[in-house]
């Protein structure tokens, strides 16, 4: 799918205040709100600039029923729901039916521009159950042909591990995932290997685990969390020189943001691009003002689609504004880092 | 300080080759703005230079020659562009260690370099048994990690020692001063040290940890949130706050109390076997008064000036600490208030922030403040009795013992958590090669192993 030029977005826009505001076709969650917003959504949203009128609802995410998201006029159609990753308390609650699989057939693409093998099982070595991102490794596999294998993982027992300060369990953890991998990459043909930054590094750590990779493996994404420059310049050249390395930015809410092909004197080696068609992914100040190219800003989310509407999401990302390539309608994103408020800084100084 | 070109540029350094690494971070200075541009070796890179030292590591020593020549070369000379006054600026205004610890740091260092054949040879048994009959001390692995922390440069001679006896080295420089291992690193190259025995890596303290956990023996500083991992792992020693006591059982006249004033000031405090609290059977607001007085009189002075004692440092990290001071002084009686009625921290003219000392006391000797280790002289009061016996003396580096007590001396002796003991006006880092400042180091490194022969 090409590009949508941003005159296309704003008519997307319109398009959707008419359907998720009109009695009949409206999630609960949204016509619920029509009367305490203090405006009129479809006369008075024109377009992307006009998101910002709606109140950040991601919050209520994590109380409201699903079931109340999904628009009435979608009612016939089976939905899932997804969970963001939450470490304590309840997760935010995303609905799905079809709008994933379109957006990730568009993923997919991006993904083989970068190097990714068309066809080949993939090994995905990171959350599954209600994580999103297990179903999207799953779906790029069966678009390709491919057989997906994976492991459970529980990424919120690693967490609260970690919180507990109980690194050796956490990391006794890992190795137990390491070695469901080991026993797959042993028997089975494995082209692609999508996982998370700390479970490439424990990967290299591992020189048995680390060899059938990097053997049998023609690409690695990571997806998940941020990785170093350093790191990352480290995974493509020293440990992975032969493979295609591919960074995917995304989390349940956004989608999807894979990894540009680098662009001749790009100065980020890795800049994501959200899908154009109903995803926009503003950098801002504090203040709520765009940043300028090759500032840091925070990642504010507007999602528009038929399925789901998150306009004005502040996400708990920052990353480096990068200019759009040529045709493209829509930002770069690099270096993304999680996001600290000044306050947030805080930190207890130990005695040296 | 803040002009882009006098940034110094610190890089890892693994195995004879800098490695330019893409992940950079700035150095602040105490005078404001930043000193260095470092660039951190994250956890993959770590991973290989790890990867690389083992590959070369084969347990032999270099040779006693190579520590003397780099002593001297650390002291005196230029090493890649870096000449010894250049050094001690940089260590000073990273920390804000004064001139004059680092002058003094420099000459430990010096000292335990040159003295690694005797404390080795102080430090084990005799190895011959009759003829055919012998042990022989060698390395207990081939790899080290140091995680080196900022306080102070000497501590950096214990992975010089690891490389002494045959180990492979990969160091995390402190990271406020990443300058003493890579200047000590380079004399060693340059005196000969084989270059694939070494890898500099400044980094996060997880990855620290990480090559921590990988290496067959290493040693750890810091806080105790940095060394609470590593308590009772058999490979690492561990050297965390001191919390270095006095046990006071004397009238505190003007020398007595001259010598816990230096116990506490020395270096700026900044030593784990400085002063942190004093429990005395006198009266305790006495004795407070007294180091509050004596301490307060120390001069408020830029760290660059030959007379200054007192540490210094950048606006933020000054403010850090007040803030834990200021909850603590209100948690106690505060003895400095009265004598040393200014500012608990001083701007200085040179833009930066110097700490004033703090004495405190309890009301009674358990209570959880004393033994609280600031990285400036910070001494908590409390009071002792015959009756409360070794248990307020324990968790000491170093106690210092001014009592007739004989049986009291014997029972800290004997207290495991008590690491040394002094008695009388002695400071507390005060020893000579055989006198283990925690345990005996050089049979942490080293294991004997029998030699039988016959015929």
């Amino acid at each position: 799918m090409p590009p949508v030029a941003d005159t296309e977005f704003d008519a997307h826009v319109r398009k959707m205040m008419t359907w998720h505001f009109g009695k009949d076709t409206g999630s609960p969650f949204w016509l619920a709100k029509l009367g305490a917003l203090g405006f009129d959504p479809v006369a008075d949203v024109q377009g992307v600039r006009d998101l910002t009128m709606f109140p950040d609802v991601s919050a209520e995410l994590r109380t409201a029923p699903a079931q109340d998201l999904i628009p009435r006029g979608l009612a016939d159609r089976a939905f899932r729901v997804y969970d963001s990753g939450g470490t304590t308390g309840s997760p935010k609650r995303i609905v799905d039916s079809g709008y994933r699989s379109h957006m990730l057939g568009w993923a997919r693409h991006r993904l083989i521009e970068s190097g990714i093998p068309e066809s080949g099982n993939w090994l995905h070595l990171g959350p599954s159950g209600p994580h999103v991102i297990g179903f999207d490794v799953a779906r790029y596999a069966a678009l390709g042909g491919g057989v997906f294998y994976t492991v459970d993982l529980d990424p919120r027992w690693v967490k609260r591990l970690l919180a507990e300060g109980r690194e050796e369990d956490a990391d006794e953890y890992v190795q137990h995932l390491l070695d469901q991998a080991e026993t797959i990459l042993q028997t089975q043909d494995i082209a692609v290997l999508s996982t998370t930054p700390p479970l490439l590094e424990a990967i290299c750590a591992r020189r048995g685990l680390y060899e059938a990779v990097r053997e049998k493996v023609q690409a690695v994404i990571w997806a998940g969390t941020s990785i170093s420059t350093e790191n990352l310049r480290q995974v493509g050249e020293v440990f992975f020189p032969d493979a295609a390395v591919v960074g995917v930015y995304g989390n349940s809410l956004m989608g999807v943001a894979p990894q540009r092909p680098a662009a001749p004197g790009d100065p980020h080696p890795c800049v994501f691009e959200p899908f154009p068609a109903t995803t926009r992914l503003e950098l801002v100040d504090g203040d709520g003002r765009p940043v300028g190219y090759g500032e840091r800003g925070r990642v504010r989310l507007h999602l528009v689609t038929e399925e789901m509407f998150l306009p004005n999401v502040l996400e708990r990302d920052s990353a480096i504004r990068v200019g759009p390539r040529p045709g493209s309608s829509v930002d770069g994103l690099a270096d993304v880092q999680t996001y600290r408020e000044i306050d947030d800084v805080h930190v207890i100084e130990g005695v040296y | 300080m803040s002009g882009v070109a006098t940034l110094v540029t610190v890089d890892p350094y693994v195995c004879g080759r800098t490695v330019h690494s893409a992940d950079r971070s700035r150095l602040p200075s105490v005078l404001g703005g930043d000193l260095a541009d470092v660039g951190l070796a994250p956890h993959l890179l770590a991973l290989s230079a790890l990867g690389e030292i083992r590959q070369h590591a084969d347990g032999r020593s270099p040779g006693a020659g190579v520590f003397t020549e780099a002593a001297r070369l650390f002291a005196g000379e230029t090493l890649d562009g870096e000449g010894p006054g250049e050094y001690a600026a940089r260590v000073s205004q990273a920390t804000g260690l004064t001139a004059a610890a680092v002058a003094q740091a420099v000459e430990d260092l010096v000292a335990e370099l040159t003295q690694l054949p005797r404390t080795t040879a102080a430090e084990l048994p005799g190895t011959g048994f009759g003829p055919g009959f012998e042990t022989r001390w060698v390395p207990r692995g081939r790899t080290f990690t140091a995680v080196m922390a900022s306080n102070h440069p000497t501590p950096n001679a214990a992975w010089a020692q690891a490389l002494f006896h045959g180990y492979s080295v990969l160091v995390r420089p402190g990271s406020r001063d990443p300058f003493t291992a890579r200047r000590l690193m380079r004399a060693l190259l340059a005196a000969g040290l084989p270059p694939g025995k070494v890898a500099y890596l400044p980094c996060s303290h997880r990855t620290g940890e990480f090559l921590l956990s990988e290496a067959d023996r290493g040693i750890v500083y810091g806080g105790d949130s940095a060394v609470r991992r590593w308590q009772g792992h058999e490979s690492v020693a561990v050297r965390g706050p001191g919390r270095t006591k006095a046990l006071l059982d004397t009238d505190p006249g003007d020398a007595v109390v001259e010598h816990l004033a230096v116990s506490a000031s020395f270096d700026g405090g900044t030593r784990c076997t400085n002063l942190s609290a004093v429990l005395t059977s006198r009266p305790v607001g006495e004795v407070a008064d007294r180091l509050a007085e004596r301490l307060g009189r120390l001069p408020s002075l830029p760290a660059a000036d030959g007379q200054a004692t007192l540490l210094v440092a950048d606006r933020e990290r000054a403010e850090r600490i007040r803030r834990q001071v200021d909850a603590l002084r209100a948690e106690l009686t505060d003895h400095s208030a009265r004598f040393d009625p200014g500012e608990s921290v001083v701007e200085l003219a040179d833009g930066s922030f110097l700490l004033r000392p703090v004495v405190l006391s309890a009301d009674r000797p358990n209570h959880p403040v004393v033994g609280t280790e600031l990285p400036f002289p910070f001494v908590v009061v409390a009071p002792w009795s015959g009756a409360d016996g070794v248990a307020p003396l324990r968790d000491s580096l170093v106690l210092n013992l001014l009592t007739d007590r004989e049986d009291l001396v014997d029972a800290a002796v004997r207290e495991p958590s008590v690491r040394k003991v002094t008695r009388g006006a002695v400071l507390p880092w005060t020893a000579v090669p055989g006198i283990p400042h925690d345990d005996n180091y050089t049979q942490f490194l080293l294991e004997p192993k029998g030699i039988v022969v016959r015929g």
